[in-house]
């Protein structure tokens, strides 16, 4: 680790202290510890949820599988991006209509039933706790990489910072470490694109004939099919991507951080343009890594591929430039688990504590040590979980929280907003059956059992044959919706008079 | 409320409306939730938002799977377009380029909603402060 590096390291700790110092002065209320008291204008909460949802996981990640597969490297981003859409359409609008700081209230908005309320607190945690698992070991064997530090040591530092911003600064502080991310990270994947593209000649045709003799997949290098072979497999983990994204709690909570549906929409205008751009410079990570640094060296140096970027920045622009992309890597892992631990803990503090032990009745001071209280145990315990998880594969457990976002939230989300008939016996029956046969069918998957000893969790045969679920998964989650609904007479189409209302209006919102 | 009530009202001033629609809702208020959704101006502004987002929806979702499976089951997009770039690369941009196109065709649409909305709102005397 040289100086150049530690010293831009510092420089983005520094600065998000500096943000957090201020945010803790501004963070005196839940409002304000929740959703930095609603106050975002459309493009900060754009950037921020860019800086939410482009995880070290599409940084390094993908330009990685592009740099490796080629193609089927760029499935994701088609898949990352498009997801937007369905957030847009169907989501954003709805949720700040009718919810204050977390998934369940929307849903909540419709059926007051705690039972709702433990259901879909439960499945924001489950999404949340892998999510978090995948981004701190992922975290860990990245800073391990970049600075030479262990993985205990790499673990408990991001920890460390993320329960600082979260605990001290909220959401003020976590939306502008996000936003904040999401410029250096455009920044620094801006300038390696250039760079790409200039050794290319600027020339499109030009990288991508120099590509095709690159790598040792040759001209397959340019085509579909060099790491997704199985149909069905692809199908359903492109449909997890794109219908995930609409369920992740932690992008569903950045809604509540504006003032109206009005300006929930047009972050989402923004996000789509960002990520979207961001998308398309992969290709051009990817390509220069798979040209200018050979698949040898990144399998060598990291057999998932995650260090073709930095790697790509050092054959490019030498330590200075590979320091400043390390840099950005670290403030991305931050700003993503700085979003996590207030997700999570806003289902704990707010809706188990806040409204279904104490129905509601909370002081502010008891809502604000609780949201504390909830943040720090959060933290601690993904602390312990990731470093006991260190083995487990990152793209996995990423793939598996989109794929219970998918089955067990959107379903749940798309009734309360469309359904008339739909009850509170469905919306529970909606989100158990798309948790359960997510997490049932994962856990008997090739993911977990492999007849080849040590390479999953479990030596034996799978039982199920894809390795994400969600095209089985998602329409469980929606069947399970339409059959606790019939089997159930209960029905109040006089509440949902009042929510499609709200829904569509924005008028007669509940603060 | 029905809609000769809201009209009667529209003489007065603004402001003592909003007072009056404020101090209404101390009192208990609760809208008439149902008399809103029948009106006509609302049932305007869900059949074209259903319309437009059942239409959009089926169009990218539809296109999104049909990449997949095209990719997934033949060989289709192999072909070469331009040089090395195949077919499948034209496809996965314009996927990207129809996500870009439909934010910014639903922003402009939404912004009709909203008129529309909020004219069914002062319809039935809403006071937008309430919310804030």
């Amino acid at each position: 680790m040289n100086a150049t590096v530690i010293s831009i390291f510092l420089v983005i700790v520094a600065m998000t202290l500096v943000i957090t110092y201020f945010a803790a002065k501004r963070t005196n209320s839940a409002s304000d510890f929740y959703t930095a008291g609603g106050g975002l204008t459309g493009w900060q909460n754009g950037l921020a949820i860019a800086g939410d949802y482009l995880s070290a996981a599409s940084f390094l990640g993908i330009a990685g599988a592009i740099a490796l597969f080629g193609f089927d490297g760029f499935l994701f981003s088609i898949g990352y991006l498009v997801a937007y859409l369905v957030v847009l359409f169907v989501v954003a609008e709805p949720l700040r209509n009718l919810g204050k700081y977390t998934l369940a209230d929307m849903i909540n908005a419709r059926f007051n039933a705690k039972k709702v309320r433990g259901a879909a607190a439960l499945s924001s945690i489950t999404i949340v706790v892998f999510y978090m698992i995948a981004q701190l070991v992922g975290a860990g064997a990245l800073i391990q990489l970049l600075f030479g530090i262990d993985y205990l040591w790499a673990v408990l530092l991001v920890g460390f910072m993320m329960t600082i911003y979260v605990l001290f600064g909220g959401m003020t502080a976590t939306s502008w470490v996000q936003i904040i991310k999401a410029v250096l990270l455009m920044v620094g994947t801006v300038i390696l694109s250039f760079l790409v593209f200039q050794r290319f000649g600027f020339s499109i045709l030009e990288m991508f004939s120099q590509v095709k003799t690159a790598t040792p997949h040759g001209e397959a290098f340019l085509n579909p099919g060099v790491k997704y072979k199985i149909p069905l497999d692809t199908i359903s983990l492109m449909l997890a991507l794109v219908l995930g994204t609409a369920g992740l709690p932690h992008i569903l909570m950045r809604f509540f951080t504006v003032r109206d549906a009005k300006t929930a929409r047009s972050s989402v205008m923004w996000a789509t343009w960002i990520v979207g751009i961001f998308y398309v410079m992969t290709i051009f990570l990817g390509f220069g890594a798979a040209a200018f640094v050979g698949s040898e060296t990144i399998i060598n140096t990291n057999a998932a591929g995650n260090m073709a970027a930095p790697l790509l920045a050092q054959a490019l622009g030498g330590d200075i430039l590979m320091s400043f992309i390390s840099a950005v890597a670290f403030a991305t892992i931050l700003a993503v688990v700085a979003g996590l631990v207030l997700t999570g803990a806003s289902a704990f503090a707010h809706d188990i504590y806040g409204q279904i032990i104490k129905k509601g009745q909370a002081t502010e001071r008891q809502q604000m040590l609780a949201a504390r209280y909830a943040s720090v145990g959060v933290s601690i315990f993904s602390i312990i979980l990731a470093i006991f998880a260190q083995s487990l594969n990152v793209a996995f457990l990423v793939s598996l929280a989109f794929c219970i976002a998918a089955s067990a939230n959107l379903p749940v989300i798309v009734y309360t907003i469309f359904w008339k008939k739909f009850n509170t016996t469905g919306a529970i029956s909606a989100i158990l059956t798309g948790l359960v046969s997510a997490l049932v069918l994962v856990s008997i998957s090739p993911s977990v059992m492999n007849p080849e000893a040590g390479v999953a969790i479990i030596t034996g045969t799978a039982l199920f044959p894809l390795t994400n679920p969600a095209i089985v998964s998602i329409p469980l989650g929606f069947l399970g919706g339409v059959v606790g609904t019939l089997l159930s007479k209960e029905a109040n189409e006089k509440k949902f008079s009042e929510v499609n209302v709200r829904a569509n209006t924005g008028g007669f919102r509940q603060l | 409320m029905t809609k000769s009530v809201a009209e009667s009202n529209s003489s007065v001033s603004a402001q003592s409306k909003a007072k009056m629609a404020v101090n209404r809702r101390e009192a208990g208020h609760v809208p008439d939730f149902e008399a809103i959704e029948s009106s006509a101006g609302f049932r305007e502004l869900m059949k074209q938002k259903k319309s437009f987002l059942i239409s959009t929806t089926a169009l990218f979702l539809g296109l999104y799977l049909l990449f997949i499976f095209i990719i997934s089951y033949t060989e289709w997009l192999s072909a070469s377009f331009i040089g090395d770039i195949s077919w499948v690369w034209v496809f996965a941009f314009s996927l990207f380029a129809m996500t870009w196109i439909l934010v910014t065709v639903y922003m402009k649409r939404a912004a009709k909603f909203d008129e529309m909305a909020r004219n069914t709102l002062i319809e039935f005397d809403y006071d937008e402060e309430e919310n804030r």
